[in-house]
């Protein structure tokens, strides 16, 4: 990964790129990945999607497209600005901030805009927004289990156990887990899970300890930390991953991020994306086979199960034929819905089975 | 009931009772009691409408002597009451009319004249006088110089109104600098409460007649308002024309039939009526047979095949001329008859008489009258079967149907008819059927001629109808009926007869109503337009000009129509921008042969058809998508009529007549698209302008910024500044199924550039250019060359909606600016 002053070269090379575009007597530009669900491709060597060959170029010849620029130039010298005082800030952060520039046409009218020009950023740059120092407003997912690490901190190195030396909560990830370095671990594999309810309920019954699993609490659609991490645990400890989601087809989304990668941060892919990640369920399948209770399937559910037929992410034999029995069956299952076969249900029954059959356990 | 009867016999008497009251009122009573109808409701409104007249009347008076008007309005205090002075330019008035002029009302020249003129009934100055002598006691006082006197003469007068006759008070010569003209002084209780739409009157007036010059002073203005003319030429002059024949009614009919001098229908058509010539004349009473005797029905003759012998018949009938010419004449007849398709007994005759007359000629044989209605009718006989003794008593009798065992000729001929006319659908039993049933009726006409009017045929069809629906269970309905009917009456012949005089028809009521229905019937040229004097779209937008300081003219004017037999011309206009205020709605001018109307806005067929308009379209802002738009615009709208049809006797707003509404509608979207085209160019250049403005503020701007974070000196972007400006753009307009692409060259060089449009549905009629068609897109593609400076349209055609994807080449991007 880059270092900062690497970051810090790049985004003024960014910016000299710009002077040279002026200086030629040409109009400024920049040219990115469109990024839409069409230009996202399987990159075979690395087993992740990323983004395919079709460019769109921010051009100053628009009124729109100079605005866009300019507000690149001040972002430069803001993110500049900030790596050489070793700074860091978030998002929201910097869509406040721009308030601040003398300059009106380089604020940002919305939050959205200053989130995209940092992906823009990142894509050019080959910088990560980390590495910008610049962090969401809210990460906070949490890692409990049998991990020993070492966190670089503002206050000092401190060494951790995942386990031993946190709370019921466990360890928050910080936003930049490549300050972190593992020390010890007795993991066989790790579980990450959608809702925090089950996190709780895997915590309370003791899962981790009793099957050496690393429990990660996605949190809902992952953080790029969250899925950061898991990479590396898979990575580095050389543990399989699991995630056990709801059965209905957002969650079969949030599956997609953490294994293949997700569309806004497909240029991230090969850094975030754990593609031997596998789906533990709820699937479809399983509402079937342990009859659990199930709701009906919304018109947005059934737009989403279609459209992800269509997700070049989504066209295996196993997601084909799950979504395509959901649809049939046109129901979905939360993971709470275990609990109608008792509290341990899950995890004396459900998980052991599943994980055997999936070769985890 | 018998109680009712005996309380009116007791109540005898009381007619005579009542009669003592009744008495004729007089018009100038009436009117005196009904000031509201000729626009004299309040003080404010008086002295507004008394101006309208006396100016209206100037107007008039002065381009009938063709002179250019030169008009002065003066208003002044006179303790509390208004006094109102109009002085023209005009011929004056003779001492003989001027008190009748003034001091009568229902007297006037043009009220009786097909003419457009500004006044019509000759109510107006003359209720004017009469509303001041009611409010203010005081007589009018006029003095009028005839051309080429030296003495004017001076009058006052007041109406009687228990006469409506003049009663002149003073009658005296006096001296008028005006070396002619006519001023009239009325003092009336009033107010300016109507100021704006007095000011608003003298205004429109000035701009719908840019060759008059007015002058107004009323005690509110500090300097007189004067409104100078923009154009030396006077409207041109008006030719009274004869009524047109479409827009007559049956009881003025009557009275032109009473009156004319003309004896025979066509003398009279041709006489009396605009645009009647002999032809027209023709085709009036050709369509006046049918209504009033019908047509005969006509019938095939007998073919090879048919035993039925028409030479043989005929041979049969003729006596005592010798074996030639008998032989000769009977297959002379024959062999026409056969050469006919279908024929009537009217051309049957006519045909007889051909005959006899070449005979004659070839053998010396004579074939008089009688023989040749003998022959006729035995030829008849042989063609349709008619006068046959037995085919017409079967007839009688629906039940003997079938049972006949020698079939009517007219049965076939009618098969051959019902069964085209009506659909594949119906089965052959029930076209036989109708087709007897028909023929049994057509035989049950009066007389052999099958003679019937499309009235009587409409009701034998149904009648037959009905017989076939009860009696055979198959139904003929009202398409299929008409279809029948059409097809008889199309092959039916219109009868040679003589159409009834002039005078038999003024007094039979049923006949002129059938002439009438004629001439409505009758294809007739659009009545002649030099009735009628329109202001000419130069002039609207020379008016508009003079009086609106606008950054943009269009005027429209369009061709005559009819309505009611009155010709009538729309013209528009529209000014925008400049000086025209942006608040509100825009300004809405509304005229009628010249003369501005200024009340009663919501209640004119002007305000409702630019209400419906959607301005949208053509560029400005209506809240809603229907209503007034708004924006500094205004629109004037012109109605010029011999008769133009008013909501009431004040003359304030257009009653809603769809044929003058349509046209209104028309020349309002032609002044309108060109303001279109002017508010797109405008907005185009608009957004180039601030374009610039913003890239020009942002790129120096970014250049500092970047120079700041790379530590270089400021970057010259003087070359990247000039490649935006000098700016190629491709702007995509759709009207309808109209699709133009504009290109605009703005910059310093000629351009040639590479236009491809894929459209989702077939596109037709291209401006130039190619199209291919891959699989259901089509993709039409442009090379055109465009100078520095100039712009092209590429316009090509699509049905319905569309889904348009452009893409240009040729053109360096960053001088590109594509909105399409």
């Amino acid at each position: 990964m880059t270092t900062e002053s690497d970051a810090r070269d790049e985004l003024i090379d960014l910016a000299a790129d710009f002077y040279d575009q002026f200086a030629a007597g040409n109009i400024p530009e920049m040219t990115l990945p469109t990024r839409t669900k069409s230009n996202i491709e399987y990159d075979t060597e690395s087993g992740v999607w990323t983004y395919g060959d079709r460019t769109s170029t921010r051009s100053a010849n628009s009124v729109r497209g100079a605005r866009k620029l300019l507000k690149a130039a001040y972002t430069i010298e803001f993110l500049a600005d900030q790596l050489d005082d070793d700074r860091s800030s978030t998002l929201r952060e910097l869509y406040y901030l721009s308030e601040s520039w003398d300059n009106d046409e380089a604020q940002f009218t919305s939050q959205d805009e200053s989130n995209d020009l940092v992906e823009d950023l990142e894509i050019v740059t080959g910088v990560t927004r980390e590495d910008f120092h610049m962090r969401p407003e809210e990460s906070g997912a949490t890692l409990m289990g049998p991990l020993e690490i070492r966190e670089q901190t503002r206050r000092g190195e401190r060494e951790i156990h995942c386990q031993e030396d946190v709370g019921e909560g466990g360890y928050q990830i910080p936003n930049n887990p490549d300050m972190i370095e593992f020390l010890d671990d007795d993991i066989d594999f790790a579980l990450a899970v959608e809702t925090g309810g089950m996190r709780d309920r895997l915590v309370e019954n003791g899962f981790d300890e009793a099957y050496n699993c690393l429990v990660i609490h996605l949190k809902g659609q992952p953080a790029r930390a969250t899925r950061r991490i898991t990479k590396r645990v898979h990575d580095e400890l050389d543990v399989p991953i699991a995630v056990f989601a709801d059965g209905d087809p957002w969650s079969y989304r949030i599956y997609g991020s953490v294994a293949y990668g997700s569309i806004k941060s497909a240029h991230l892919s090969k850094y975030l994306a754990t593609p031997e990640a596998q789906f533990v369920g709820i699937q479809p399948e399983d509402i079937v086979e342990y009859d659990l209770p199930a709701d009906p399937l919304s018109d947005s559910d059934v737009n989403a199960l279609e459209s992800e037929l269509d997700d070049p992410r989504f066209q295996t034999d196993y997601w084909e034929e799950q979504i395509e029995l959901q649809l049939d069956i046109g129901k979905k299952s939360e993971q709470q819905s275990l609990a109608s076969r008792g509290l341990d249900f899950v995890t004396d029954t459900y998980l052991p089975e599943r994980l055997g059959e999936m070769g985890v356990i | 009931m018998t109680s009712f009867q005996s309380t009116i016999g007791d109540e005898e008497g009381i007619a005579e009772e009542l009669a003592e009251g009744q008495r004729e009122i007089s018009i100038a009573e009436f009117f005196e009691k009904n000031k509201h109808m000729l626009g004299f409701d309040s003080g404010a409104r008086g002295l507004v409408t008394a101006v309208k007249e006396a100016v209206d009347n100037a107007l008039d008076a002065t381009e009938e002597a063709a002179v250019l008007p030169d008009i002065y309005i003066e208003i002044e205090e006179v303790g509390d009451y208004y006094r109102l002075i109009i002085e023209d330019n005009g011929p004056g008035i003779t001492k003989e009319q001027l008190p009748k002029v003034f001091g009568k009302l229902l007297y006037g020249s043009r009220f009786h004249a097909r003419e457009q003129s500004r006044g019509q009934q000759g109510i107006g100055i003359s209720a004017a006088v009469l509303y001041s002598q009611l409010t203010s006691g005081q007589p009018a006082k006029i003095t009028s110089r005839p051309k080429g006197q030296s003495r004017a003469q001076y009058f006052e007068l007041i109406i009687d109104t228990d006469t409506n006759e003049p009663e002149i008070k003073a009658d005296e010569e006096t001296t008028w600098d005006r070396p002619h003209g006519t001023r009239i002084e009325l003092e009336m209780e009033a107010n300016m409460r109507a100021r704006q739409q007095l000011h608003d009157y003298v205004k429109h007036t000035a701009v719908v007649n840019p060759h008059a010059r007015l002058e107004l002073r009323e005690p509110g203005l500090d300097e007189p308002m004067k409104f100078e003319r923009a154009t030396d030429e006077l409207p041109a002059e008006t030719k009274e024309i004869r009524p047109h024949p479409h827009g007559v009614e049956l009881g003025a009919l009557i009275k032109m039939l009473e009156a004319t001098e003309s004896y025979s229908v066509s003398g009279f058509l041709q006489e009396e009526f605009t645009r009647v010539g002999k032809k027209t004349a023709d085709s009036v009473i050709d369509n006046f047979r049918d209504v009033y005797y019908g047509r005969e029905l006509a019938w095939s003759p007998p073919r090879a095949h048919d035993d039925r012998d028409v030479a043989a018949a005929v041979a049969d009938a003729v006596a005592n001329k010798g074996r030639d010419a008998t032989t000769a004449f009977a297959e002379g007849v024959a062999e026409t008859v056969a050469n006919n398709d279908r024929l009537s007994r009217s051309e049957l005759a006519e045909i007889v008489d051909n005959v006899a007359e070449t005979v004659a000629g070839d053998t010396g044989k004579t074939f008089g009258g009688t023989v040749r209605e003998n022959a006729v009718d035995a030829a008849w006989r042989a063609i349709t079967g008619a006068g046959d003794d037995g085919a017409g008593n079967g007839a009688d009798d629906e039940d003997g149907e079938g049972d006949d065992a020698t079939e009517s000729p007219l049965v076939p001929d009618a098969y051959a008819l019902v069964d085209d006319a009506t659909s594949t659908r119906k089965d052959d039993a029930a076209v036989r059927a109708m087709a007897e049933a028909l023929a049994r009726r057509f035989e049950n006409l009066d007389g052999d001629a099958f003679r019937i009017t499309r009235d009587d045929l409409d009701r034998l069809v149904a009648d037959a109808a009905t017989y076939v629906a009860e009696q055979h269970d198959a139904t003929f309905g009202e398409t299929a009926r008409e279809n029948v009917v059409e097809a008889f009456w199309s092959r039916a012949r219109t009868v040679p007869d003589d159409p009834p005089k002039v005078k038999a028809i003024a007094g039979d009521r049923d006949a002129a109503a059938d002439l009438l229905d004629a001439m409505r019937t009758t294809d007739i040229l659009a009545p002649p337009t030099d009735c009628l004097a329109p202001i000419t779209a130069e002039l609207v937008e020379a008016g508009l000009r003079k009086e609106y300081d606008a950054d943009f003219y269009a005027a429209a004017t369009r061709d005559a129509e009819v309505h009611g037999g009155d010709p009538f011309i729309v013209e528009a206009g529209i000014a925008y921008g400049g000086e025209i205020p942006a608040e509100g709605s825009v300004e809405l001018l509304r005229f009628a042969n010249r003369v501005p109307l200024v009340y009663q806005r919501g209640a004119c067929a002007t305000t409702d058809v630019i209400k419906n308009i959607g301005w949208r379209n053509y560029g400005l802002d209506q809240p809603g998508g229907s209503g007034l738009p708004n924006g500094p615009a205004v629109i004037s709208i012109h109605v010029a009529s011999t008769n133009v049809p008013f909501t009431s006797e004040s003359k304030d707003a257009l009653a809603n007549v769809p044929a003058i509404e349509d046209e209104i509608e028309l020349a309002v979207r032609e002044a309108a698209r060109e303001l279109k085209s002017y508010l797109n160019k405008r907005r185009s250049m608009q957004q180039r302008r601030e374009k610039q403005d913003v890239l020009g503020r942002i790129l120096p701007e970014m250049a500092d910024k970047v120079s700041e974070v790379t530590g270089r000196s400021r970057p010259d972007i003087d070359g990247a500044l000039a490649r935006i400006m000098n700016n190629v753009s491709v702007e995509r307009e759709v009207n309808g199924e109209t699709v133009t692409l504009v290109v605009e060259n703005h910059s310093d060089v000629n351009e040639r550039l590479e236009i491809t449009d894929i459209v989702s549905t077939e596109p037709t009629d291209l401006s130039d250019g190619t199209v291919v068609d891959m699989d259901g897109e089509w993709f039409v593609q442009w090379k055109p060359e465009v100078p520095s400076g100039d712009e092209r349209e590429l316009t090509y055609a699509v049905d319905g909606d569309a889904d348009f994807e452009v893409s240009v080449g040729g053109v360096e991007t960053e001088k590109l600016t594509v909105n399409a």
